[in-house]
């Protein structure tokens, strides 16, 4: 079952696994890196850990990282009509949120569902000037209110039902692309490696809880017990986020600098990614680099870090777009990253 | 009945641009239509004969356009400006999927990730000017490949069905009396009918004053998708309609005050065959019957509509037990007028 990157990343993109309820994520992962890891384990928060051993000894480990959760929803409380209240997984700006399309995960199969908005005829002047708060919407699943408590209880989790789409220039469009995307260049990237005759331990881990605070990140990292850790997430884009936003859609793989990253690692990325051709930019983080490098950086005793990031636009939207170019040259840089290591 | 409106809702067919629409139906209809019209707005009009001629000439009406947007400005980057053709709450853009122009290119209503926002922002709303689509290109010479200025953009076509018997999609508002009128259009008609499909009703009911000059009726029925508010936080009368209720037969809304005695005929008729219906709550909206009452020295007319939730949006929901009922309460309605 070896799939191409765009490939493996559409078919991670359509699994629905928002913080907490990943699953089905890790499930596929799994069954795609069995083949040829040696040995998959789940661990208690979910986080995937796959291994492969060079078999020298004394050989140091370095870990792989993406996660697999996606922003989400959750049922908080079922309302007359058998109307649905929610609150967030993640950061979801409430903005986007009136006429949106979601897939409810109830436990007898997945619901569709809309968000409510009112009829524009019925809307008093100035209204439509307004921000719509998140605390006014709903989820409208079609069902009486007796039938949605049955079967949409609260703690019924949500995702954006969306899929991935090709646009004009071949750039992918869909839910979930933070962090399937990465996570499925790291799977590719340890699939490339796991052929390689390579003088270190490699340990790949997807994990979880990430969009709730790098909760996944934690435990899979004291697990890994890694010297070193490649930690690959989406970032921003300068054309659709702002001004203070350095990296660009295009640009290719963004190799962080910053407090929270190894100064060895990032040069020795900088070095490899100009030696081997490989489209690259510089990301400078200079507190929190907002991923799980924060969590891997300071498990047990410390670890080593580099982070390589993709850009991406209209994060936490079921709208991100990322380019199959970057994301070929973030697959590059971290499997040249590794085969380059010395013993 | 159920897949015509799903076929009839994934084309596009934003005011001014109906032709995939009038395509579509004008195919459907030849093979059953005694006579076929259509005029220089674009609407369609069809002739059918039924097993009586009436002294009275009928028509029903629905209009083939939808609400969206329409290319105004390419930027150096690449993005696409655009305004509203149709009454829209710019509120549902966002993050949502649009196909722009012929092409149906894939476009995307950008905004910034909600990282880069401050509590602030994220309590203000973007101004229209201020909003983009972006298609996936990288400058404007590549945007220009794929799209015009003038092109209109179709919200994402996405049909579904969902929940105790929900259909899910965009111009329900106003496929839905589209369809009827096929599906009557390939049946036995009681009596003699014309059918007008209008262009341009979500811009002010400019197709139907051109139709309602060229058939000349004497009694119009308006079959619509209509707005819904029955949602959490709107109470009583001001829900204007609410979906479950049944068929919408308005005595009011704000373009016009319905015959009387055609309202008191459709509730009958309704009563009588156990279709439920309801009437809106609140005057609000408006329907062709507003130009079309006040065509050449006036024209009867009332109106048979669906309750369609988040209406002029992307996620347009409607009950499909009531879509089924407008067919049901036009067609009841035509052996009515056969009798007369």
């Amino acid at each position: 079952m070896n799939m191409e990157l765009t490939e493996l990343t559409r078919a991670l993109s359509a699994i629905p696994g928002p913080s907490g309820f990943e699953s089905p994520v890790s499930e596929y992962i799994a069954e795609y890196v069995r083949p040829f890891a040696d040995d998959v384990k789940i661990d208690v928060m979910g986080t995937l850990l796959a291994w492969k051993r060079c078999g020298k000894t004394g050989a140091k480990t370095v870990l792989l990282d993406a996660h697999m959760d996606e922003v989400g929803f959750i049922v908080t409380a079922v309302e007359e009509g058998g109307f649905l209240k929610f609150s967030t997984l993640g950061g979801i700006d409430a903005r986007i949120l009136p006429a949106l399309e979601v897939k409810v995960l109830s436990e007898d199969g997945p619901l569709f569902g809309v968000i409510g908005t009112m009829p524009p005829h019925a809307l008093k002047a100035g209204d439509s000037d307004k921000a719509v708060d998140a605390d006014d919407l709903y989820i409208d699943v079609g069902l009486s209110q007796e039938e949605a408590e049955k079967r949409v209880p609260p703690g019924t989790p949500a995702v954006y039902a969306a899929g991935c789409d090709t646009m004009a220039g071949g750039r992918l469009c869909g839910k979930s692309l933070d962090d399937r995307v990465c996570a499925a260049i790291q799977v590719k990237a340890f699939e490339d490696l796991c052929g390689r005759d390579l003088n270190v331990d490699l340990c790949l881990m997807i994990s979880t809880q990430e969009e709730v605070g790098g909760r996944g990140a934690v435990t899979g990292a004291w697990g890994a017990d890694p010297d070193y850790a490649i930690v690959s997430d989406v970032t921003f884009d300068k054309g659709t986020d702002g001004k203070s936003v350095a990296t660009v859609l295009g640009k290719g793989a963004a190799i962080a600098v910053g407090p929270n990253m190894n100064t060895a690692m990032t040069r020795e990325l900088v070095r490899l990614a100009e030696e081997k051709g490989i489209p690259y930019q510089i990301e400078v983080c200079p507190g929190r680099s907002g991923t799980n490098a924060e969590e891997i950086q300071i498990s047990r005793l410390g670890v080593a870090t580099a982070l390589v990031s993709l850009p991406i636009r209209y994060m936490h939207t079921p709208i991100e777009c990322a380019l199959p170019e970057d994301m070929e040259s973030v697959r590059r840089l971290v499997a040249e990253y590794v085969a380059s290591m010395e013993a | 009945m159920l897949d015509t409106l799903e076929t009839l809702c994934c084309l596009s067919g934003v005011s001014g641009n109906e032709d995939e629409v009038r395509d579509y139906i004008l195919e459907r209809v030849m093979p059953f239509a005694d006579e076929i019209r259509t005029d220089p707005m674009g609407n369609l009009m069809v002739f059918k004969k039924g097993e009586v001629s009436p002294d009275q000439t009928i028509m029903l009406a629905a209009h083939m356009d939808e609400v969206g947007l329409i290319v105004t400005d390419i930027t150096d980057d690449g993005f696409l400006k655009f305004a509203f053709a149709g009454g829209i709450d710019r509120r549902v853009l966002p993050g949502k999927r649009v196909y722009v122009g012929e092409s149906r290119t894939l476009g995307v209503v950008g905004m910034k990730a909600v990282h880069m926002t401050d509590a602030k922002e994220r309590k203000e709303l973007s101004e229209l000017e201020d909003m983009y689509i972006d298609i996936g290109a990288s400058d404007r010479k590549s945007a220009e490949e794929l799209v015009r200025l003038g092109d209109t953009v179709s919200f994402d076509d996405t049909v579904i069905r969902f929940g105790d018997g929900f259909l899910k999609a965009k111009a329900i508002d106003d496929r839905v009396g589209c369809a009827t009128m096929l599906e009557l259009i390939e049946s036995r008609l009681p009596c003699d009918c014309w059918f007008a499909f209008t262009v341009q009703e979500e811009v002010g009911c400019r197709g139907a004053v051109t139709a309602a000059r060229s058939i000349q009726p004497d009694v119009a029925l308006i079959l619509e998708g209509t707005t819904a508010a029955d949602i959490p936080g709107v109470k009583g009368a001001d829900r204007i309609c609410r979906l479950g209720q049944g068929v919408v037969i308005p005595f009011m809304d704000r373009g016009t005050i319905y015959d009387k005695a055609l309202y008191g005929q459709l509730t009958a008729i309704a009563d009588k065959n156990e279709i439920s219906w309801q009437t809106k709550t609140r005057i609000a909206g408006g329907t062709d019957a507003s130009v079309i009452q006040r065509s050449m020295t006036g024209v009867r007319v009332a109106a048979v509509s669906v309750a369609v939730r988040n209406i002029h949006s992307p996620a347009g929901v409607a009950k499909i037990s009531e879509c089924e009922a407008q067919l049901r309460l036009a067609r009841l309605f035509l052996e009515d007028m056969a009798k007369a």
